[in-house]
């Protein structure tokens, strides 16, 4: 989740009031915040994705202030007429199709707040612009450059520019192959011909979105007029992400611009800062939350939250949505803000009405059965992972490598494939206890992954039981002894030992476990070698049986 | 004299039949007892002031394999001497050698001390004896004798002669001296006192036998007094792994709430796992940072063509919900790809899809996985508690009042349910409660209800309560741990060692 570091006195400046930081960290979780660390002017919080206008202190201050009725109601934001022209050249409609666009005059950003902005830039380009797949930004000097503007595309070796942070020219193929955030980003254009570029009325370079940015329109602490682009081919992830970073800019003291936009079929003037409407039932409301709040409750708690709501009909409130709230998109979400502005410590905590009779899942009650008995044999219970790797799951049990269940992004070499069998777990186990007093007998009873076809996941979970006796006497007759104790007091009686080979095991030392006239289990001696393999240095007997086999008798 | 134990007053009572001192072999064979036995009593004796130890360093002889041989077949010279003597005092060497029985390499042996001791002489291959009859036996002899019937002898008891003798075998290798500790044990007159008007001797056994028992011969002996304070070698029992303990409570406060258990595949489709619920196929938590995607099986079936559209629609648009959707094209594709389930949700939502008829209550206590590298805070498969309710009149504030119910069974008490954000549900909320020893509060749970978007096409038609969360953390605050790893590390001695919870 994305974190912002908020200083109390900086805060206080925005909500203009004072504030401590035990006041702020008291609030800011009913607000949807979690608190990471509360130092002692600061605090850091968390937010969720979900509500991006959190990402600078102009947004936290802005929800802050309804919650504690400071100011309530819809945020106005006011934005001038278009002064500036962006042009839209359809050579952009088969890479990046879409652009918008606002300009902010008269903002006074100190190193704190460029580091703000850039930080906003980076949250919205995850959040909204799914790392810049569907929308990307770009924040730029204004005074540097000269309108109109073109947002247009380009052969990759045509022009030269010096990209932001550099100080050679290089052309746009240049910047895919060597830079950074060339590197990192390529894959949303480099498979177009030409390359989306925003140029000046000199063609001079703003930027190559959603690369990077030119040197020459970088933002700094004497950065007095921005002109702000998003790029992207979602329209509606553009818009929005124009919306919250111009509404943040405007509560940060700028004044808003709007800048006409032409398209090649029709023209937009952008920003569209008109607030949403959105209907709420007061009774869908009330029956979700548990509450029985009048009108002019909810009206109240949406207010506080920064909505506008006004009564249309006897059950209906019809609700004004600021520009910067891109997370609203049902009824439900209203009737969330309608709880958040009651505040979720009132709501009193009550116990449902429904009446049901529990039951357990058939499995998990032959698992508790089994692991009963295995227990009562003086068993200690072991768990292990599901995710293990091929080297001690088949090499180290001299078994043939098999086609199992296997990540396609393992996160280390340790963990690539699901198991099929519990026993090389077991065996781990024992090679890593080898300082504790033996004798040492150890049992899993949980799943295995199969492939299996049939299923709609084309691979199924399976439960098992394994068991390892380890010590310097252990042999095929006791684990035999324990496997047919545990099959008897399962009330199993039809089982039957036929002698078996297995890789795994000492051959003449092996059975087979039968019910009815499947093979459900193996037990025996473990193989020498495999004993080696894991460097494990006494004798040990084992078994590994497939439950469900038994379940499904 | 209370407190003597039998092998004591046996040992005393053999001491007064030996006059008062004698050499601890003495007092073994006297009293029947074993070596052992008679030296632990004679040490808890000297400690009680009736017996006194004297130790002395002996020097003995012992024979070695060798000495032993010939102390039985005679030496070498004394049986090629014999042989010649039968052989009329003169006789080819090889001849002489066969009659006396030796074989080749002990022959020159023998005819250097057939002419050392003057018995004979050599001329070329012959041999003669310079006397007409046997002489009598060698003080060498005799000493071997002695030994080979002693087994050892002392040395210092060896007179003049003797102790010469001794010197000749031990450089003929035939003899070994040894230092050994000789210990006499005397009575005190305290010892004496009490042994003079005598031990009354009653059989003392270790181990009840089943023989003793039935033949009620246990009423004539004595049982010996244990020290029960001495410290015994520990055993271990089986029991539960801690975290399966936890588990287990967790499903039985579950299904003491009257929740049914559920259980579903540990791979799922994207489908179950993120379309059904919601999540937009551009979401960051779909990408390949957080979640498993296999690579074999790559991908799995979609259930029916209806439910499949109508997901689809809601998430392009709404469909019928009267939501904005997410607004992207959906893709069927990217659906059918199989990942290991990141949450059990996936399992509840395929659960209500089929089971539609209010009221439902279902549990599951399961494995999850998430694509993260392990650490002692983070693991990337671990358990997940999760509860959904779904009924015509359910509300978030019974939701807050079933999880206050179900944790306050755990055992925590300050908890707070804060807002919070998941992609399916709406309102949502997490519940959080205060670690006093930390000080600070952590996350339980994220919880809320099903949004429309996620009842809709599964066609759900009331309110949906649904939480869930990680299991382990509260298991590490249960059991004081400060690293998760430790639940899944097996360490056989902390299994041992950690006393069974609840």
């Amino acid at each position: 989740m994305p974190v912002i570091n908020l200083r109390v006195e900086k805060l206080a400046k925005f909500l203009g009031k004072p504030l401590t930081v035990e006041e702020l960290a008291k609030w800011l979780p009913w607000l949807g915040f979690d608190l990471e660390e509360v130092g002692e002017d600061y605090v850091k919080a968390e937010y969720n994705p979900n509500r991006i206008d959190f990402c600078s202190y102009a947004g936290v201050a802005r929800a802050l202030k309804g919650f504690l009725e400071l100011e309530t109601g819809l945020p106005k934001y006011y934005a001038e007429p278009p002064k500036i022209t962006l042009n839209i050249d359809s050579a952009v409609s088969n890479v990046r199709p879409y652009m918008l666009a606002a300009v902010v005059r008269d903002v006074k950003l100190d190193e704190d707040a460029v580091v703000e902005l850039m930080e906003m830039q980076e949250d919205l380009h995850w959040g909204v612009g799914r790392n810049r797949k569907k929308a990307s930004i770009g924040i730029h000097n204004l005074d540097a450059v000269e309108p109109p503007f073109t947002y247009t595309a380009v052969e990759p070796t045509s022009v030269k520019f010096v990209p932001l942070g550099k100080t050679e020219e290089m052309t746009p193929k240049e910047i895919l192959e060597k830079h950074e955030k060339g590197v990192a980003y390529r894959h949303l254009i480099n498979w177009a011909p030409k390359y989306p570029l925003l140029i000046d009325k000199r063609g001079r370079v703003l930027s190559m979105p959603p690369i990077i940015n030119g040197e020459l329109t970088r933002v700094d602490g004497n950065t007095r007029n921005l002109f702000l682009d998003v790029t992207g081919p979602s329209f509606e992830a553009v818009e929005k992400s124009l919306k919250v970073l111009a509404t943040a800019l405007a509560d940060m003291g700028g004044k808003l611009e709007k800048v006409t936009v032409h398209y090649p079929d029709r023209t937009l003037v952008s920003p569209n800062l008109e607030p949403e409407k959105m209907r709420l039932r007061l009774s869908y409301a009330n029956k979700m939350l548990g509450l029985r709040l009048s009108m002019d409750e909810a009206v109240h708690c949406l207010r506080k939250c920064r909505l506008d709501a006004e009564a249309v009909d006897k059950d209906v409130l019809e609700v004004a949505v600021p520009p910067y709230r891109v997370d609203i998109l049902h009824e439900i979400d209203l009737a969330e803000e309608v709880a958040i502005g009651y505040g979720y410590y009132r709501l009193e905590p009550t116990t449902p009405a429904t009446v049901t009779v529990g039951e357990k899942h058939p499995a998990n009650k032959m698992a508790e059965i089994v692991r009963q008995i295995m227990i009562g044999l003086g068993y200690l219970e072991v768990m292990n992972f599901t995710l293990t790797n091929e080297r001690v799951h088949y090499e180290f049990m001299r078994l043939k490598p098999k086609n199992p269940v296997r990540i396609a992004n393992p996160v280390s070499t340790e963990y690539t494939i699901m198991r099929e069998m519990l026993l090389p777990g077991l065996l781990k186990n024992l090679a890593e206890n080898k300082h504790e007093s033996y004798p040492q007998k150890l049992f899993e009873v949980s799943d295995v992954a199969k492939i299996n076809r049939r299923q709609e996941t084309m691979c199924e979970r399976r439960l098992h039981l394994a068991a390892v006796t380890c010590h310097s006497t252990a042999n095929y007759t006791e684990i035999r002894a324990v496997c047919e104790a545990l099959l008897a007091n399962m009330g199993l009686t039809n089982w039957q030992i036929r002698e078996a080979k297995h890789p795994s095991f000492l051959t003449g030392r092996t059975a087979a476990l039968y019910v009815g006239n499947k093979q459900v289990g193996v037990l025996g001696e473990v193989h020498p070698q495999v004993l080696n393999n894991f460097e494990i240095e006494n004798p040990t007997a084992a078994l590994e049986i497939d439950l469900e086999m038994l379940l499904l008798r | 004299m209370t407190g003597l134990r039998l092998h004591e007053k046996k040992t005393l009572m053999a001491l007064r039949m030996l006059n008062g001192r004698a050499s601890v072999d003495d007092v073994v064979e006297r009293s029947g007892l074993a070596h052992a036995a008679v030296m632990r009593a004679a040490l808890t004796l000297s400690e009680r002031n009736l017996v006194k130890i004297h130790e002395q360093k002996w020097r003995v002889a012992i024979l070695n394999e060798e000495g032993e041989h010939y102390a039985q077949y005679g030496l070498p010279e004394r049986r090629l001497l014999r042989a010649l003597l039968r052989l009329g005092g003169e006789a080819v060497v090889d001849e002489a050698a066969q009659e006396a029985g030796l074989n080749a390499g002990m022959v020159p042996l023998a005819l250097g001390w057939l002419r050392r001791k003057n018995w004979g002489v050599i001329k070329g291959k012959k041999c003669m004896l310079t006397v007409g009859t046997e002489p009598s036996i060698g003080v060498d002899e005799k000493l071997l004798a002695t030994i080979f019937e002693k087994r050892s002898v002392k040395v210092e008891d060896l007179d003049e002669d003797l102790k010469r003798a001794l010197e000749t075998l031990r450089k003929r290798n035939l003899v070994e001296i040894e230092e050994k500790v000789y210990r006499e044990l005397e009575l005190t007159e305290e010892g004496w006192r009490i042994a003079k008007k005598g031990l009354e001797i009653t059989e003392e056994v270790t181990q009840l036998t089943p023989e003793l028992i039935v033949s009620g011969r246990w009423r004539n002996v004595k049982l010996t007094k244990f020290d029960v304070t001495a410290p015994v070698s520990a055993i271990y029992p089986g029991k539960m792994h801690p975290l399966q303990q936890i588990i287990q409570r967790a499903r039985e406060i579950f299904l003491e709430m009257g929740f049914t258990e559920i259980r579903g595949p540990l791979v799922e489709t994207a489908f179950w796992n993120f379309d059904a619920l919601f999540q937009p196929q551009d979401h960051p938590a779909r990408e390949m940072m957080d979640t498993f995607y296999l690579a074999y099986p790559q991908t799995g079936r979609l259930p029916s063509k209806r439910l499949v559209e109508a997901v689809a629609k809601t998430h392009e648009d709404g469909w019928v919900t009267g939501s904005k959707g997410w607004r992207y094209k959906w893709s069927g594709e990217e659906a059918k790809k199989l990942v290991l389930r990141t949450h059990t949700t996936a399992e509840t939502i395929k659960y209500l899809a089929t089971h539609r008829k209010p009221p439902i209550k279902v549990f599951s206590v399961d494995r999850v996985y998430r694509n993260e590298q392990v650490t002692y805070k983070h693991l990337a498969e671990f358990h997940q508690i999760e509860g959904i309710i779904m009924d015509k009149r359910v509300t978030l504030r019974d939701l807050m009042g079933t999880l206050k119910t179900f944790y306050t069974k755990f055992g925590i008490e300050k908890i707070e349910f804060w807002p919070s954000y998941f992609p399916y549900t709406e309102p949502s909320a997490q519940a959080v409660a205060y670690h006093p020893k930390l000080k600070r509060w952590i996350e339980l749970c994220g919880m809320g209800m099903f949004r429309p978007e996620v009842l809709a096409p599964m066609g759900i038609k009331y309110p949906v309560l649904a939480w869930g969360g990680g299991l382990e953390r509260l298991a590490m605050i249960e059991l004081g741990l400060d690293d998760i790893r430790m639940l899944y590390a097996n360490n056989v001695g902390w299994l041992r060692r950690t006393p069974l919870c609840q």
